[in-house]
């Protein structure tokens, strides 16, 4: 009985280092220049967006906006594995993203407008442009 | 035929009629929105006019001050004298005394009372499931407008006869109240449609006036050699750009530390259309102007759906338009429900013969 428990734990750790190094191969250096965009829930457009990230360690830092014509400073930018979370705030709207590198030069995740009166939800998908 | 344009009306209200009486109610609160916020936030929405107006750099820097020194993001001017000037954070909104200097508080972001209510009417305050559900109702509002006109039109009737339990004061409140409301129901409903298939308009309206996007009459880059010295104040970059527009005032000023440049917004008082469409971008350092973007400048398409916009919200002509506006849609919920208890006296006259 305990060598089946033994082998289950070990199993586990087998798997759980599987996943560990999965992650971290896939959380690569987010330094760089992304463009995608986000569709509000309910909205009509596809907004664009093009941001210049820079990593150091487990910090995030750079700009973002519509256009390298229209950048904001990257606020509060932390990574964790291979998810990045960060805020941007354009006047009214405060942008809070939660991304995650699904490949390597993939970020895909959630973004919530906020304003005075309003919240909104939305959908952020960047890809990071070639040459960068 | 006009059995079968009465079933079509009857469908309509039955399967949209939820969805109308939500957009009427919804509607007949927004089209006061300004005026019902300063309502809810009474002390951070006036101020005592009196005295000298203060710099936007001292107005800015008593904001900061009170929240911890957070850089400001941008600045709207106060828009009336007894209104305030208000200070845009990262934390939120903060209105300031322009007289004083008083901090008078600060709106944190999140939706409030108000934003759900906008909500509710644009996507029923969910996704594109709600927006799909609510431009859909409006092509049913139209068209129950529409057959409603048909089935009023043989008589003609605009009177309201017997008491107000009997069907008939609501058969005749209905035909009434449908009639005189038509007119501004019938552009609530078009301009709504167009609101709710922006994509889809603007796309048919590209295709037949084609994509114009050169809306500046002026762009330049930013100046790298300037770089030394002080930055100019907002308040300096208010002077320039105002100079450029003579009798625009500023409603907005974006920070440069947002993008490198000082943006200033400026609006006509008598343009309701695009009024918020102009902006005036400056080099912080040497005060130069960069880039002018004018309302008057707009494609076909962009001044399309801002005049779309104006004239659902009543914008177009102020507040007697947008008193219409809330009116017309308080009209609607009632046509759901008079038209819902026509039908049901209808039903049970019809079952006891």
């Amino acid at each position: 009985m305990a060598e089946i428990g033994d082998r289950v734990a070990r199993m586990n750790r087998t798997v759980t280092t599987v996943f560990l190094l999965a992650a971290s191969a896939m959380a690569g250096d987010l330094t760089g220049k992304w463009s995608g965009t986000f569709k509000v829930d309910g909205g009509d457009h596809n907004v664009p967006q093009l941001f210049i990230l820079k990593q150091r360690g487990k910090t995030l830092t750079g700009s973002g906006g519509p256009n390298t014509g229209e950048q904001y400073p990257i606020e509060n930018g932390r990574i964790d594995g291979n998810r990045a979370q960060f805020e941007l705030t354009t006047g009214e709207w405060k942008f809070t993203y939660d991304l995650k590198q699904t490949l390597p030069d993939t970020l895909n995740g959630t973004l919530k407008l906020e304003s005075v009166n309003d919240s909104r939800n939305a959908r952020v998908s960047l890809t990071r442009t070639k040459g960068d | 035929m006009r059995g079968l344009i009465l079933k079509i009306h009857l469908w309509l209200a039955m399967i949209a009629g939820a969805f109308m009486v939500l957009l009427g109610v919804t509607g007949s609160i927004i089209a006061f929105e300004p005026e019902l916020d300063r309502l809810l936030y009474p002390d951070l929405s006036r101020v005592k006019p009196g005295g000298r107006i203060l710099s936007l750099v001292e107005i800015g820097e008593a904001a900061s001050k009170t929240y911890g020194g957070d850089p400001v993001v941008a600045y709207l001017p106060s828009s009336s004298p007894d209104f305030p000037t208000e200070v845009i954070l990262s934390r939120g909104v903060v209105s300031v005394n322009q007289y004083t200097g008083e901090v008078l508080g600060i709106r944190t972001r999140g939706q409030t009372v108000l934003g759900f209510t906008r909500a509710l009417h644009v996507r029923l305050a969910t996704g594109d499931m709600g927006r799909n559900i609510l431009r859909w109702s409006a092509v049913a509002m139209l068209f129950s407008l529409a057959s409603g006109v048909y089935l009023w039109w043989p008589r003609k009737r605009v009177r309201i006869r017997g008491p107000w339990w009997s069907r008939l004061f609501w058969y005749d409140l209905h035909n009434s109240f449908g009639i005189l409301s038509l007119l501004p129901l019938l552009v609530l409903a078009a301009t709504g449609i167009v609101i709710g298939f922006e994509d889809e308009v603007s796309s048919l309206l590209d295709k037949a006036y084609g994509r114009n996007p050169v809306h500046s009459s002026k762009t330049e880059t930013r100046s790298e050699s300037g770089r030394t010295g002080a930055e100019i104040t907002p308040d300096q970059a208010v002077a320039i750009a105002s100079a450029q527009l003579p009798g625009a005032v500023a409603y907005r000023v974006q920070m440069p530390r947002y993008g490198g440049l000082y943006v200033v917004g400026l609006a006509y008082s008598d343009n309701r259309i695009a009024s918020e469409r102009n902006s005036i971008s400056i080099d912080p350092w040497d005060g130069r102007v960069v880039t002018v973007n004018l309302s008057s400048g707009l494609t076909p398409r962009e001044r399309f759906m801002a005049t779309n916009e104006a004239i659902h919200t009543g914008n177009i002509f102020g507040i007697p338009a947008r008193i219409i506006v809330a009116l017309a849609s308080v009209v609607l919920p009632l046509q759901v429900m008079s038209g819902l208890l026509i039908w049901i006296r209808r039903t049970r006259i019809v079952r006891h013969g």
